[in-house]
């Protein structure tokens, strides 16, 4: 059968795929976030003694509001259209990324708070 | 000539069907909370034109679902992820009908779907250079070969419903 070539991809493909999810899923977590608009850092911050705050994060006109709260980081609200950052609740994975596609906006776990353009508070 | 006119009148069809599925599948709520991730059932039309017209046709199809979607979504920023997804799947789809007969479309919807989420993520590296996008690439391969299958299931039904309508 010609097609089983093609069928083993598949399944290949899918279990990688879990394999990986598993993997990532599994990323410890750090203390040092880093919040990144088009590119840019724009806020680092350690979360294990940042005060609760709330800033917002400007790219071409769009906002979107990043809250610390109990020493974890989420995007509280945002004005694009998709909220999938806002549905993505606190970061939690170093390896998972909040993402905000429209604003070119990145919220990650880094390890340290060495940026060159880094602002903290 | 008259054959012309009817080809483009069944691609103006297909395009509108899968406009309106995209329309209604926006309002559907998406349970997984990560950017790429859909069902993206108006690729059942894709699926479809690919093993039903010529390239150019499909590539014709492609674009103005993308754009009219993109209006019709108000999500023009997000056009460009998904522009790199539709043609990267388009261009992988279009060789794998080479390879893979109709009974079997559902594998090429599944590899489709795979280098759709491939497309995108390559156009966030791209516009975020955020090197750590890379690890949504397993979420976004299973998440492709879940939807592709689905869709690319939905395509074979859609063939055999059209049969008759095409001739």
């Amino acid at each position: 059968m010609k097609h089983k070539p093609i069928l083993i991809t598949i399944c290949v493909i899918f279990i990688i795929g879990i394999i990986g999810s598993v993997w990532v899923l599994n990323a410890p977590k750090k203390s040092f976030v880093r919040v990144v608009s088009d590119g840019k850092t724009v806020y680092t911050a350690d979360l294990g003694v940042t005060a609760d705050t709330s800033f917002d994060v400007e790219y071409q006109g769009h906002v979107n509001t990043v809250e610390i709260r109990d020493h974890r980081i989420r995007v509280k609200s945002a004005d694009c259209p998709d909220q999938t950052c806002v549905k993505m609740g606190y970061l939690h994975s170093a390896a998972m990324p909040i993402v905000c596609l429209p604003h070119k906006l990145v919220i990650e776990f880094t390890d340290s708070t060495d940026g060159v353009d880094a602002m903290t508070r | 000539m008259k054959e012309n006119v009817k080809r483009l009148a069944e691609l103006g069809v297909l395009t509108a069907v899968a406009l309106i599925i995209f329309v209604v599948e926006l309002q559907i709520p998406n349970p997984f909370p990560i950017p790429g991730i859909k069902l993206g059932l108006a690729n059942i039309i894709t699926v479809y034109a690919v093993y039903h017209y010529r390239a150019y046709e499909v590539a014709m199809l492609v674009t103005v679902r993308l754009v009219l979607g993109a209006v019709f979504g108000g999500n023009i920023s997000a056009l460009l992820y998904s522009a790199a997804g539709a043609y990267l799947c388009l261009i992988g789809m279009l060789l794998l009908k080479r390879v893979i007969d109709e009974k079997h479309l559902w594998m090429a919807s599944v590899l489709g779907a795979v280098l759709h989420n491939t497309g995108q993520l390559l156009m966030a590296l791209v516009l975020l250079r955020t090197p750590q996008l890379w690890l949504y690439y397993p979420f976004l391969l299973l998440s492709g070969c879940l939807a592709g299958a689905f869709t690319g299931l939905c395509a074979q039904l859609v063939t055999v419903r059209l049969k008759g309508w095409k001739r």
